[in-house]
């Protein structure tokens, strides 16, 4: 092999050791992935309180419905597993097992075939639809805002290699959960509506939220690789 | 290169993740014992990574800073070097990128390479050559079991990937280094 310089015994490792013992200043570890966690799930446990306070949908006797009930808790579990990757993807080192990564999307497929399960009614007027849907729209994008900023926030404090995943993974969180939230508080159980309005607009999102992890890695100090 | 009993592995990673937390809590003379004694490993690990030899002295460097930037999201209570491996083959992989966009570059605006002359003298095969053309990965798999006789287990585990990974990334290496020095003798 070339000559290569024994780096730990040269006055250039002495001069950087040196530098950075000088300026080391205490820094508070980051919460565990744990106690980040329970404390998002507070988060997204008002957000969902808030939303059942002040449905005027009947979900206590939907609930009754297995496909529903299932399809609610589907969703709202991808999210849940796709917010301990996204804290997990922030912390070197911490694997991120395919299995997880598949459960999570496993999950999400057969929340979506419940939902093509649901009835399609196409006896109202497309302005009707356009317009109760861009409701629909808006309030997914705003149950999912604030859980949203707690999620980038927290892994912000971080130090995410993969920059893409792990915007992917937080998004996919704060969208899937908020998704759950609005089979709770939207009245409307049609195919269309949900696909158009709840489901489309929660994927864009994800999608936008994983570009932005991409371009904030990308942008970030040198120093993190 | 000597067998280190897995306890005495596992004394020393304790031993370095003790130094990190007192790291963190901000002890100087931590700092110094605890990146003093990575030195070697973090440079061993940069030797298999890093294509061109005079620059793992400034991907060395790069690692060190990006280390202490990130030293609070060590979790303590946890091995070291998994997070700490993991920052160093991040900052290497974003190295090789900068560093293969730049040959590539370099390649495409540099003179044609003069035809050699005497096709009849075979030169020797070259390994370091050979090597610096593979993909980190394949390079690192490589070197990591047939250069520096590592077993399966601990070379998964130094990258970070499944000992089946691991077997395919140097399965890859082994066909890529036979055709490139069975084509350039």
């Amino acid at each position: 092999m070339p000559e290569v310089p024994q780096i730990p015994q040269s006055d250039r490792h002495r001069v950087l050791v040196e530098r950075l013992a000088a300026d080391l200043k205490p820094v508070r570890p980051l919460w565990s992935v744990r106690v980040r966690l329970a404390l998002w799930l507070l988060l997204e446990a008002l957000v969902l309180s808030w939303v059942a306070l002040h449905t005027s949908n009947h979900f206590w006797l939907k609930l009754r419905t297995p496909a529903y009930a299932l399809e609610v808790i589907l969703f709202a579990a991808a999210g849940i597993l796709a917010g301990v990757l996204a804290l997990r993807a922030a912390i070197p080192g911490r694997r991120l097992r395919q299995g997880e990564i598949a459960l999570c999307v496993g999950l999400v497929v057969v929340g979506i075939a419940l939902l093509m399960g649901q009835p399609t009614r196409t006896a109202y007027p497309l302005s009707q639809f356009i317009q109760i849907g861009l409701k629909c729209a808006n309030h997914t994008c705003r149950f999912a805002a604030l859980p949203l900023a707690a999620l980038w926030w927290t892994v912000w404090r971080g130090a995410p290699l993969r920059g893409g995943l792990t915007g992917l993974f937080i998004g996919a969180a704060a969208m899937l959960f908020s998704f759950a939230v609005m089979r709770i508080g939207c009245p409307i159980d049609e195919r269309l509506h949900l696909i158009t309005w709840h489901l489309l607009p929660a994927f864009i999102v994800i999608a936008l939220s994983a570009l932005a992890g991409t371009a904030w890695l990308r942008f970030r100090p040198r120093a993190f690789g | 290169m000597h067998k280190v009993d897995d306890a005495v592995r596992a004394e020393r990673s304790r031993l370095r993740a003790h130094l990190m937390e007192r790291l963190q809590q901000g002890d100087g003379d931590a700092c110094r014992a605890l990146l003093n004694d990575i030195g070697p490993a973090v440079m061993q690990f940069l030797r298999n990574r890093v294509a061109n030899p005079g620059e793992v002295e400034d991907v060395y460097q790069d690692v060190f800073m990006a280390v202490y930037q990130a030293r609070h999201t060590y979790e303590p209570g946890r091995p070291l070097e998994p997070w700490l491996f993991a920052i160093a083959r991040n900052v290497a992989v974003d190295h090789a990128r900068r560093h293969w966009a730049r040959a590539s570059w370099e390649d495409l605006t540099a003179d044609p390479p003069e035809r050699a002359t005497n096709d009849s003298l075979a030169p020797e095969p070259d390994l370091d050559g050979a090597l610096a053309k593979l993909p980190p990965a394949q390079r690192e798999a490589f070197s990591m079991l047939k250069l520096e006789g590592m077993s399966l287990e601990i070379a998964a585990a130094r990258a970070g990937v499944s000992i089946g990974a691991l077997k395919v990334r140097a399965h890859r290496a082994y066909q890529a280094l036979r055709r490139i020095i069975g084509g350039s003798a």
